[in-house]
């Protein structure tokens, strides 16, 4: 923490995305007719970028840090911010910076743009509060605060039926698996008599080890719904194919990012490995066996999906498989704990930039209104070269092909799984990706290769959406860049993970 | 009447919870109509405000009291949003029946 500033500002980069999201709100209530999207648009980036600039400064300058002093913490220690809550606010800040400047182009005819900039950037809010969260009641108003602003932005376009149909599913397994969530954390208050993640940790269960127990299973499943997980997977291809791809993108990368910063930090500090292996409340257990289902079920499904969308949407199935290697392959006592969780870390961090791109290409498609399979998508590099290449990057970076630095996120995350002794998840992550290449050089075989089946099928390429464009270009380009600057990434989450345990 | 309350053994209001919480389940499950599935997570989530009361009361602590006010305010504005996408559902689909939108595969 610089020391010149007092210790709330440490929640600077979730006030900042707050402020914006609420400056917008205002403008658009007192004012409706000044409103215009493309300075809505402009705002909300604003708002993004100077919340990923605090973030990323405050890195720097090791707030939070074991080196400077340990977590800030704030309001009773409901609130802890270190270098594992500044890492996640950094991948939320940079998703939602690209998500809105697309919007700008997609939602260039909406009558009302500005509800779509505010309550995304409630969201973002909600999830920084995600990751700062030190006790359970702190998580739960959190995540419903991530939850509520993403069921309408899913059924956004009301005149859509894919839209209104999508926003449904969504909102029926959220308030399902919410109400599950909120009774796995009164189980776990009823066996503790406590919220705060370190006090739950640190009372001795002897009677209510089984009330316990039952509350942590139910907890895994409120995650497994953030993070689109068997078994609450259902919802995530429906609403991912029905809402705009800006929102798809959203969803998919910052709110599943969100569910993985609970994960990592309410289960290793509320129920350490110490904890779980002496009450028998194996939870690590539990995340391998989620985690070998998920990938596999994610990466199966893709490969027979039909509609790019809808294989993006199976394929973010199987990246949640990937990052829940980083709870799964623990152990007590485990040389490597540290290494696998930081490295699940800047896998979602490469996730964040490589799968938002994508989806940003699905709705550059969807603005252009080329269709929505891959046959639809032939030939389109002759109409729009730059955007291709980019699409052929992040195609050729989610299925972990060097030199993309998907490679490496997930060369890492595999290489800690099998330190820890876990070499049958890492093994079947690999054979996961051989699947995920086959699907994913479909869709760049369908656009360089193939000749669409009319040579008019391209003409509905006609404008050039700037934002879009941009927004797409700079994610393909973080993606390249964090091939050499991978190195600080992964150190920076190997330390915030490590402080953990 | 706090004695009274102590007096119950805690094991019953889990009990009670865990019996409220399921059919709060029971209903999101057989329903289709939505407005029955948004009142039976109300239910579910009722479940575990008896539990937050009634152990705030056990262990003598205000946290879980003040949590189940907090759990009340989020529901509402739950189903606030619930209402707001079953009426636009009623708009497009013109009903409230959650097997009838089918659009997309499954």
């Amino acid at each position: 923490m610089v020391e010149t500033l007092p210790q709330v500002a440490a929640l600077l980069p979730a006030l900042v995305l707050a402020a914006t999201g609420l400056a917008l709100l205002l403008v658009d209530t007192i004012s409706p007719d000044a409103r215009s999207n493309t300075s809505m648009a402009i705002v909300s980036a604003l708002g993004a970028l100077g919340s990923l600039s605090v973030t990323v400064w405050f890195v720097a300058s090791g707030t939070g840090s074991v080196d400077t002093g340990g977590a800030v913490t704030l309001f009773a220690d409901a609130i802890k911010v270190d270098t594992l809550a500044l890492f996640f606010i950094a991948i939320f800040a940079s998703v939602t910076a690209l998500v809105v400047v697309a919007a700008h182009d997609y939602f260039h005819d909406h009558d009302n743009p500005a509800a779509f900039y505010s309550l995304t950037l409630f969201a973002a809010t909600g999830m920084s509060l995600l990751a700062v969260a030190n006790s359970l009641a702190v998580v739960f108003v959190a995540l419903e605060m991530v939850s509520l602003p993403s069921y309408v932005l899913v059924a956004y376009l009301k005149q859509d039926r894919g839209s209104v149909e999508a926003g449904l599913k969504y909102f029926l397994v959220g308030a399902l698996s919410s109400a599950v969530f909120l009774f796995g954390i009164s189980l776990v208050y009823a066996a503790t008599g406590s919220l705060i993640l370190a006090d739950i940790a640190s009372t001795s269960v002897e009677g209510l080890a089984g009330v316990l127990g039952v509350g942590v299973v139910m907890m895994i499943g409120g995650v497994a719904f953030k993070t689109a997980s068997v078994p609450f997977h259902f919802w995530a291809p429906e609403a991912y194919e029905g809402a705009p791809a800006p929102v798809s993108a959203f969803l998919s990368s910052a709110s599943k990012a969100a569910g993985f910063v609970v994960a990592f930090r309410v289960f290793t500090e509320a129920f350490p490995l110490r904890m779980a292996v002496s009450a028998n409340v194996d939870w690590m257990l539990a995340f391998a066996v989620l985690a070998a289902v998920t990938m596999t079920l994610g990466n199966f499904a893709a490969a027979v999906q039909e509609e790019v969308k809808r294989m993006l949407a199976y394929s973010s199935i199987g990246h949640a498989g990937y990052a829940l290697i980083g709870v799964a392959a623990l152990t007590l006592d485990g040389p490597a704990n540290g290494t696998v969780m930081g490295a699940a870390m800047a896998h979602l961090l490469v996730y964040g930039f490589m799968n938002t791109g994508a989806f940003l290409f699905v709705a550059m498609a969807e603005r252009w209104g080329v269709g929505r399979t891959f046959a639809d998508y032939a030939g389109l590099w002759r109409r729009a070269p730059v955007a291709s290449v980019a699409m052929a990057v992040f195609m050729f970076s989610l299925a972990g092909l060097p030199p993309f630095a998907g490679f490496f996120s997930k060369y890492f995350l595999f290489q800690a799984a099998i330190d820890n002794g876990f070499l049958w998840l890492a093994a079947l992550g690999a054979v996961n990706s051989v699947v995920s290449l086959y699907y994913y050089s479909r869709v760049v075989k369908a656009l360089f290769l193939d000749d669409p089946e009319m040579s008019s099928a391209l003409d509905a390429v006609d404008v050039r959406p700037t934002a879009l464009y941009a927004a797409v270009v700079f994610a393909a380009v973080a993606t390249m860049l964090l091939l050499p600057g991978f190195g600080p990434v992964i150190e920076t989450a190997e330390a915030a993970a490590s402080a953990l345990f | 009447m706090t004695a009274i309350a102590a007096s119950i053994p805690p094991s019953w209001y889990l009990l009670l919870a865990s019996a409220v919480f399921c059919i709060g389940l029971f209903g999101v499950l057989t329903r289709r109509s939505a407005l029955y599935f948004l009142m039976s997570v109300e239910l579910m989530m009722n479940a575990a405000n008896i539990n937050f009361v009634a152990f705030a009361l056990y262990y003598g602590d205000l946290t879980g009291q003040v949590f189940a006010l907090f759990v009340i305010a989020l529901a509402a504005a739950e189903v606030a949003i619930g209402i707001g996408i079953i009426l636009v559902l009623y708009r497009n689909f013109g009903t409230t029946d959650v097997t009838v939108p089918a659009e997309m595969r499954w």
